[in-house]
């Protein structure tokens, strides 16, 4: 839709309109809600991996607390079955029936009038257990005479995954040379600041559970589905949510339990997750060992990757996404920007007793490129090429587009190659690596390293439709209305907690009607207020949501036309609208303020032209056609030192070339790449989920499960292009997640490079603790 | 409202944000909850409640302090400012400005936190600050969003501000 108003705001770099609120502790978190009545609920959580329940004791709880166990909800669960066939389902139970299947899993549950009564009778609640064998890791539960952790089922896999290209055979063996290893990203996850938290209140005919998630109207059905009741008779409220990351994009069964007990009892329930609740029960992610090879030639291109994957899924398939979300996604993109069309996985998505698997910003695509990126670095070594050359000489060249990618991809465009010269230049590339060089013959362990990638954003339909998912998360829906006074409510399907949508939203779809934000307001996370959506996630809302608001605002700007035309006794093409209201080209005088426009509109229906009815709404409905997603790419580059003696990783710099398509907001497309990049620097140093073989969790504080601090992070520099989308609504793409992505791959270069001096390493496993590298040092010695 | 059914309630008399409050509380009250709970301050954000994450941080006479860590009864006589008493006539401080220009802050959670560690920060220098003083002081609140980037220069934009 081509309407471009002056000035435009789209690609301004203006201040986010939801900053005061925060700014002033004016946040409306779950935890700030209070309604009357409201009584305070705590779980009894497993202690053990696996075991049966034989008896639980309720009699020590205080007078006036109640207490709700599996057995009082057992015909109620969530579901999150995949269509893949042979898929094996488990529903989750929302307390334990009978077994419980990792520590952590909610047992009873407990209401109080105040939460520390709550925690103390939590406390007096005795649950015997008959443990069972722990199955602790994929290895083990994959084996002939592995415990069965769903008794009904054939296995621990929950689907087995397969796929190889046409000609894999041929590119193969048209590449003689090969290096190969195993690659490991440890478990880890979102670990937003704001934990999980729920207020269910049940009156009358209605079940409102205010939840912090970032998917209310999916959360919405999966209460609907779990009480067996209709999905008009529940509502979701999710307000304003202290950070999700995917970790509150899934339904969880506390969700339902405070329904349930709100219903039972008869007064609102409120339940505050605690930090480690929320490490033993909050979805874990990105445990991934994929075994790859690269074949290449003696010039150094690449023909043809072979990998297995596996991941370690936890105890359950999670709704919506299921248990096979982050093994298809790695399937799919592991070949990465790269033009070769050889290609061979396998995929085993398995079930242990562990934390369910759930999402994280850029859902296996992390792990993905780490295993590529370190392929291309080995390449590069063994042939003696310069890494980034070696990318640049495999990359999808700009001529290719769009390319059919290995995995099955559809990519649609980009700036790889450009990125590389972009980069090179910018930071010095070629008198960067020489001054490196130069610093360790005296001793010093710096390193650089590199990842370039594609990312697929904004994938709807048709994406999701192979994916086997049970909802298809095709589109998302906008509602504008254009009040009396001239104001603008967009109502949009999507969620923000923290991206900024009330900002760019309003940007996307203000300028069609000229309007300045300050007229514009964005109304999201209650189910009721808005149309039926997926919510936010996989780098889709701006796009999505924003292309749906722009495509309503574009129908309601038609109406607009034609009224101010009647009025103003011009023709419609010669109407300019500004932020003073519209008026005629070449005749300024000839003008109508947008506050009056509106008012005519909704209050003298007599004035307005033959056939033209009042009021000024439209809502529209946008997937993005052809839904298979559309692609960015950025290239990261960034230095280390090593400590020789503690094995300490310092990173000094991080810089960031990136295409995500048009920016609505660079100020936005900003920040959320330096989120994402610090996020990937957890990956890539600090955050692992560390069982023992028992199952217990030993990292349950953020003592033992480090964050990056401000003194982690460096500086990070970014630098754009833009190459506009050839499919999406303005030319957008999506780039929440983009930042996540290259970070372990980044750091674990730069720790191979540090360390070559010594000797010949090869780092295949993050995060590098200080613990890890003094091995890799260790090794890099032993080899010379 | 927590109600805590506890024997021996202590009588607690402080300032917050310049109005004189007593309130009785139960002694294990802790002072984030008493705040949030019976004074409605709910600026204050409990990301972690074992004194790490540092989204509870309020300045108490002047120093910040884990909110999550302290008992109410502890404070009693003491000056408390939380994020409520920053901005005055609902206009944003010199510092709140420069987080929204420098885009400080996404899911606003970690902010209260960060502005308070801010303001003892510039409240105790002169002139502008390094960005490695910065991230010195802010080390002990985390972020999950903005990778402190810009968090930095929010708060070395408020330094420069305060000597124009």
């Amino acid at each position: 839709m081509t309407i471009t108003n002056e000035p435009r705001l789209v690609g301004a770099r203006v201040v986010r309109v939801e900053d005061p609120r925060f700014l002033t502790g004016k946040g409306r978190y779950i935890a700030n809600h209070v309604l009357p009545g409201m009584r305070h609920a705590r779980f009894v959580r497993s202690p053990f991996a696996h075991a049966r329940i034989t008896g639980i004791d309720l009699s020590g709880l205080p007078e006036g607390v109640a207490a709700f166990t599996g057995q009082d909800w057992a015909e109620y669960s969530i579901e999150g079955t995949s269509r893949y066939e042979g898929f094996q389902a488990a529903p989750m139970p929302i307390l334990a029936v009978d077994k419980v299947r990792f520590v952590g899993e909610p047992v009873v549950m407990v209401v109080a009038d105040d939460p520390y009564t709550a925690e103390d009778a939590a406390e007096t609640v005795l649950v015997d257990y008959e443990p069972l064998p722990a199955v602790t890791s994929v290895e083990q539960a994959l084996r002939e005479d592995a415990p069965l952790i769903h008794e009904d089922w054939t296995s621990n896999l929950f689907v087995p995954r397969a796929y190889q290209s046409p000609g894999y055979e041929s590119e193969k063996a048209a590449g003689p040379l090969s290096v190969q290893g195993r690659f490991i990203n440890g478990r880890h996850s979102g670990v937003p600041l704001e934990n999980r938290a729920v207020l269910a209140e049940v009156r009358d005919d209605e079940i409102v559970v205010r939840t912090a998630t970032q998917i209310p109207h999916l959360v919405k059905t999966a209460i609907a589905n779990a009480m067996k009741v209709p999905e008009n008779t529940v509502r979701v409220i999710s307000p304003d949510v202290g950070g999700g990351f995917g970790v509150k994009a899934q339904a969880y069964p506390e969700e339902v339990a405070c329904a349930l007990a709100s219903r039972a009892l008869g007064v609102p329930v409120k339940w505050l997750e605690d930090r480690r609740e929320h490490f033993l029960a909050s979805h874990h992610a990105r445990d991934h060992v994929h075994d790859a090879s690269l074949h290449f030639t003696e010039e150094g291109r690449i023909t043809a990757l072979t990998a297995t994957v596996h991941t370690d899924m936890g105890a359950y398939s999670v709704f919506p996404w299921t248990a096979t979300m982050d093994t298809g996604m790695a399937m799919g993109i592991l070949p990465g920007p790269y033009k070769f069309t050889g290609y061979k996985v396998e995929g085993y998505p398995t079930c242990t007793n562990k934390v369910p698997f759930g999402a994280y910003r850029g859902v296996a695509r992390p792990a993905a490129c780490f295993t590529i990126e370190r392929l291309v670095d080995w390449m590069a070594r063994d042939r003696g090429i310069d890494r980034l050359e070696a990318r640049r000489m495999n990359l999808v060249q700009p001529e290719d587009f769009p390319w059919n990618s290995a995995g099955g991809l559809v990519y649609d465009g980009g700036s790889l190659v450009e990125s590389i010269d972009v980069m090179k230049e910018w930071i010095d590339y070629d008198g960067l690596v020489a001054r490196q060089a130069e610093q360790r013959k005296q001793g010093r362990l710096v390193g650089l390293g590199m990842a370039i990638f594609t990312e697929q954003s904004a994938h709807a339909t048709e994406e999701f439709s192979k994916r086997g998912v049970p909802i298809v998360f095709g589109y998302e829906t906008a509602t504008l209305r254009l009040d009396s006074t001239g104001h603008l409510t967009i109502a949009a399907s999507i969620h923000s907690h923290g991206q900024g949508l009330e900002t760019t939203l309003a940007q996307f779809a203000g300028e069609v009607l000229g309007l300045p934000l300050d007229r514009v307001k964005v109304v999201f996370g209650d189910t009721n207020q808005v149309a039926y959506g997926s919510g936010t996630f996989a780098s889709r809302s701006a796009v999505l949501a924003g292309g749906a608001a722009r495509l309503a605002a574009v129908d309601i700007r038609r109406k607009l036309e034609k009224i101010a035309a009647h009025l103003l006794e011009a023709s419609e093409e010669d109407l300019i609208f500004t932020e003073e209201g519209v008026s005629v080209k070449g005749s300024p005088q000839s003008n109508v303020t947008m506050a009056e426009l509106c008012r005519i509109t909704y209050q003298r229906p007599d004035l307005l032209p033959e056939g033209v009815t009042p009021t000024l709404e439209a809502s529209r409905t946008y997937d993005a056609p052809p839904g298979q997603g559309t692609f960015t790419n950025a290239l990261h580059v960034g230095t280390v030192e090593v400590d020789p003696g503690t094995g300490q990783v310092t990173l000094d710099n991080y810089w960031v070339v990136e295409d995500c398509g048009v920016m609505i907001n660079p100020l936005i497309v900003e920040g959320q790449i330096h989120g994402g990049v610090a996020q990937g620097i957890g990956t890539a140093m600090f955050e692992e989920m560390i069982y023992d073989e028992d199952g217990q969790l030993l990292t349950t504080t953020f003592m033992d499960y480090l964050l990056p601090t401000a003194k982690d992070v460096p500086y990070i520099g970014t630098k754009h292009l833009e190459t506009p989308s050839p499919s999406t609504e303005g030319g957008l793409k999506g780039m929440g997640e983009g930042g996540a992505i290259a970070p372990g791959a980044v750091v674990a270069g730069a720790v191979e490079d540090a360390l070559s001096e010594l000797g010949r390493v090869w780092v295949s496993q993050i995060p590098l603790t200080p613990e890890r590298v003094l091995r890799y040092i260790h090794e890099a010695k032993e080899n010379g | 409202m927590i109600d805590v059914p506890a024997e021996g309630q202590v009588t607690v008399e402080f300032t917050v944000n310049g109005v004189h409050h007593s309130v009785e509380t139960s002694p294990r009250m802790l002072l984030a909850d008493l705040l949030r709970d019976r004074l409605g301050l709910t600026g204050i954000n409990l990301g972690c409640e074992h004194g790490y994450c540092g989204a509870c941080t309020i300045l108490v006479n002047g120093e910040s302090v884990r909110s999550c860590l302290m008992l109410a009864a502890s404070a009693d006589g003491a000056e408390i400012t939380t994020v409520e008493g920053l901005s005055r006539n609902g206009e944003l401080n010199p510092l709140q400005q420069s987080f929204q220009e420098a885009h400080g802050l996404q899911c606003g959670f970690c902010t209260p936190g960060m502005l308070l560690t801010a303001t003892e920060l510039l409240e105790g220098t002169e002139g502008p600050l390094e960005e490695d003083q910065i991230r010195e002081a802010i080390s002990g609140n985390i972020c999950r969003c903005t990778g402190y980037v810009f968090i930095v220069d929010a708060i070395r934009r408020a330094s420069e501000r305060r000597d124009a």
